[in-house]
């Protein structure tokens, strides 16, 4: 029963931009994979290769114009709402409010997502534990380090505790450290069973995280298969082996 | 629409932008402390201006027959009306009329007196002399006034030979020298120097001193006016006042003289006046000081509600994106209708709030800062409730209106900087309308009812004025509601077009 455990299914997902003068400009296409739960899936390519195009249609930011997915068991385009409760999304350049403490951040969203309050407040505590945020939970977000407010923004991807997770390019500008909190917080879902959706165009997050990937580059899904699969046909330069996929779509 | 998630992002919009400074000064610190400042700052400037302007010493050129003679008219009008001015300043506190000095202390006091005296009486030291003042017959006010007339061009001018002034150069542009005038004045350096930027000199007088003597009869059949000339610049405030000082010392003067010869002649005054228009103004101070507010207020209270509008709105949509706080907002699950609202209620309010906060301080700021003590009560100010209650009805579309229109501009806007450009221009296209209250002359018409914010700025003047024009206020409600139900419908389907919401 392939479909109970695949979260995340892209069938032929394709975004094209209409232009003001008639051009056209395809920013996906033809898209199709899956992801299982337990499962981190790599989504590989370089800037502008159509990675966040394709989370955004997957998350129902952006929504479709050609094929469909369905997230855990919700199509993205008949129950969106369902899909972006299903969800957490975290990107690199994610914002926090300024102007609000963590907790208070953290409780907004919990309350979007309809967590009562008393299992909200309890849930923000569990994840202070979790994510060592107990120090600065009411200081306001705009006094906060980057690493601090990266940690803030794991706990509210986390916070509903959803059963698929979608990260864009979680590290990019991070440092060590913070990257660090990034990759052991990968593998913590990967251990609870989640779905991991994992974006980035740096091969070695992928060949330390991923089980399975796909490459992307202009547009189209250029390989796909587990991580085991890439390694037996590169060989041992698996950054070579990413530029001769890419070579190859040129 | 679920209106718990509504509530949800109303909530935390709420507290954000209470914590944003910007949005603080332009809802509360600027209607509650900034324009009352502002305001007793700038009426009480203005008043210090004009009792300067008015005890100024003004500089007039004339030549030494002409001075000479004017000085003798006005000692003898003074000399003439001594023993009446000694009894009539002792009515209002001035006791012994001695020297030219007291005649400057008998000058103020009938100002202030006079003030007290429309002021309605409040309980102040001039209390009893503003009484007098007020069973005084006109005759005898009007002599007191031209006292202090006297008093203003004899003592408060400096005399300057007309052969004293510089030569002149080219005169500036929009300067001319009229061509019947008397040939002291005709001169090009007249002109030039009263409208030269130093502005050392104020006004030119020409007076035909020669012709005094045929002035001076008996013969009521060979009575003459004597011309006298006075050249001004009457685009220079200091300049006008030189002119109205001795506009008014002049009619001092001819008062006098009438009286003389009616009375050489055995005539009564009303051979004179074979007319007089007797005026009585049905409405109070209180009344015509009411309507001038009427005019002000709409056009306050319209465009503070847009300030207090602007910068949550901008905040919240273009800030938001700047912040990339929008995208993650979108992945949570409520609809994009939802955050639109939530993000409007606190808009909304937030123009509410400032508009009703601007009308209360004014209030406050007008009874308790700028009117004199105790002379509100005698303008009574009397806005009647249900018109308050309607004025206030009609704020409603036009927050939801402002809000609706700045939140779908600012939403189109990558950052907060171009937000700003595009809602900046906004402010004029909505100043113009809201200011036709302040036009007097702009009859509350009908047809006007349909021209948006125009028919709520005339509106809520006719109602701060007691008038209830109720086809008016139906088609306004109306049709604002309606002009701003699209507004809300434009910007939810704004809110709802992704290449707005994520075009960073």
């Amino acid at each position: 029963m392939p479909d109970l455990v695949d979260l995340v299914q892209a069938r032929e997902l394709g975004k094209t931009y209409r232009g003001s003068k008639g051009t056209r400009t395809v920013a996906a296409s033809g898209i199709t994979f899956s992801a299982r739960a337990g499962e981190v899936f790599g989504l590989l390519g370089p800037n502008g290769a159509g990675k966040t195009t394709t989370l955004r249609m997957l998350s129902t930011v952006l929504s479709p114009t050609e094929g469909t997915a369905c997230i855990d068991g919700h199509d993205v385009r008949e129950a969106p709402d369902r899909v972006r409760a299903a969800i957490g999304f975290l990107s690199g350049n994610t914002g926090l409010y300024p102007r609000l403490t963590p907790r208070e951040v953290l409780a907004y969203f919990g309350r979007l997502y309809g967590l009562p309050e008393t299992a909200l407040a309890a849930r923000i505590e569990e994840l202070a534990g979790l994510l060592d945020m107990a120090g600065f939970l009411d200081r306001r977000c705009d006094a906060l380090s980057t690493g601090m407010k990266q940690k803030v923004n794991v706990a509210r991807t986390v916070l509903h505790d959803p059963r698929v997770l979608f990260l864009d390019e979680p590290t990019a500008g991070l440092d060590v450290l913070a990257s660090r909190t990034i990759i052991d917080f990968v593998r913590r879902c990967r251990g609870q069973g989640k779905c991991v959706v994992f974006s980035t165009h740096i091969m070695a997050e992928v060949a330390r995280l991923c089980d399975r990937l796909a490459i992307i580059h202009k547009g189209r899904v250029q390989f796909l298969g587990t991580l085991a699969e890439f390694r037996k046909d590169a060989g041992d330069d698996l950054e070579e082996a990413f530029l001769r996929v890419l070579e190859r779509a040129a | 629409m679920k209106a718990l998630r509504v509530l949800v992002i109303a909530r935390k919009e709420f507290r954000d932008v209470l914590r944003d400074r910007r949005t603080l000064f332009f809802m509360l610190l600027l209607p509650i402390v900034v324009m009352p400042l502002l305001m007793i700052l700038i009426s009480n400037f203005m008043k210090s201006q004009l009792k300067e302007k008015e005890s100024r010493i003004l500089t007039l050129a004339v030549e030494p027959q002409g001075k000479v003679l004017l000085r003798a008219l006005a000692n003898r009008w003074l000399s003439d009306h001594r023993g009446a001015l000694v009894g009539l300043s002792a009515r209002i506190g001035i006791e012994s009329l001695g020297g030219l000095d007291d005649l400057a202390q008998l000058s103020e006091r009938v100002k202030s007196v006079q003030d007290e005296a429309r002021g309605g009486l409040a309980d102040t030291a001039l209390l009893a002399y503003g009484r007098a003042w007020l069973e005084m017959s006109d005759d005898q006010r009007q002599m007191l006034q031209d006292a202090g007339a006297v008093h203003g061009f004899l003592n408060q001018t400096r005399w300057i030979g007309l052969d004293a002034l510089p030569p002149a150069g080219e005169l500036p542009p929009g300067v001319h020298v009229p061509e019947d005038l008397p040939a002291s004045l005709a001169d090009a350096r007249v002109a030039a120097a009263i409208t030269s930027e130093r502005k050392d000199v104020h006004a030119a007088l020409h007076v035909p001193a020669g012709e005094i003597d045929t002035w001076f009869t008996e013969d009521p059949a060979r009575a003459v006016s004597l011309p006298i000339t006075i050249v001004y610049d009457g685009s220079q405030s200091l300049s006008r006042e030189a002119h109205d000082r001795c506009a008014a010392f002049i009619e001092a003067l001819t008062r006098a003289e009438v009286r003389t010869r009616l009375k050489a002649q055995n005539l009564a005054r009303d051979f004179v006046e074979p007319f007089r228009l007797k005026e009585a103004n049905v409405a109070s101070e209180g009344r015509q000081f009411q309507a001038v507010i009427g005019g002000i207020l709409p056009y306050l209270i319209i465009l503070f509600c847009f300030f207090g509008a602007f910068y949550p709105s901008l905040d919240l949509t273009a800030g938001e994106k700047e912040r990339f706080t929008l995208e993650t907002l979108l992945l949570a699950p409520v609809s994009r209708v939802d955050i639109a609202a939530g993000k409007f209620v606190v808009v909304f309010a937030a123009a509410i709030t400032a508009a009703v906060l601007t009308t209360a301080s004014l209030a406050l700021t007008v009874t308790y800062g700028i009117l004199p003590k105790g002379t509100a009560e005698a303008f009574n100010l009397n806005f009647e409730l249900p018109a308050v209650l309607l004025t206030a009805s009609l704020l409603v579309p036009v927050a939801a209106l402002f809000a609706a229109m700045l939140l779908t501009v600012a939403l189109c806007a990558r950052s907060f900087k171009e937000a700003q450009s595009y809602a900046t221009p906004l402010q004029f296209l909505i100043v113009l309308p809201a200011m036709t209250a302040l036009m007097p002359d702009l009859q509350t018409e009908l047809k006007w009812a349909w021209v948006p914010l125009m028919n709520v700025s005339l509106l809520m003047r006719e109602l701060l004025k007691g008038n209830y024009l109720w086809d008016f206020y139906a088609i306004t409600l109306g049709s604002m509601f309606l002009l701003s139900g699209i507004m809300l419908w434009v910007a939810s389907r704004v809110f709802r077009r992704e290449s707005v919401l994520l075009r960073t």
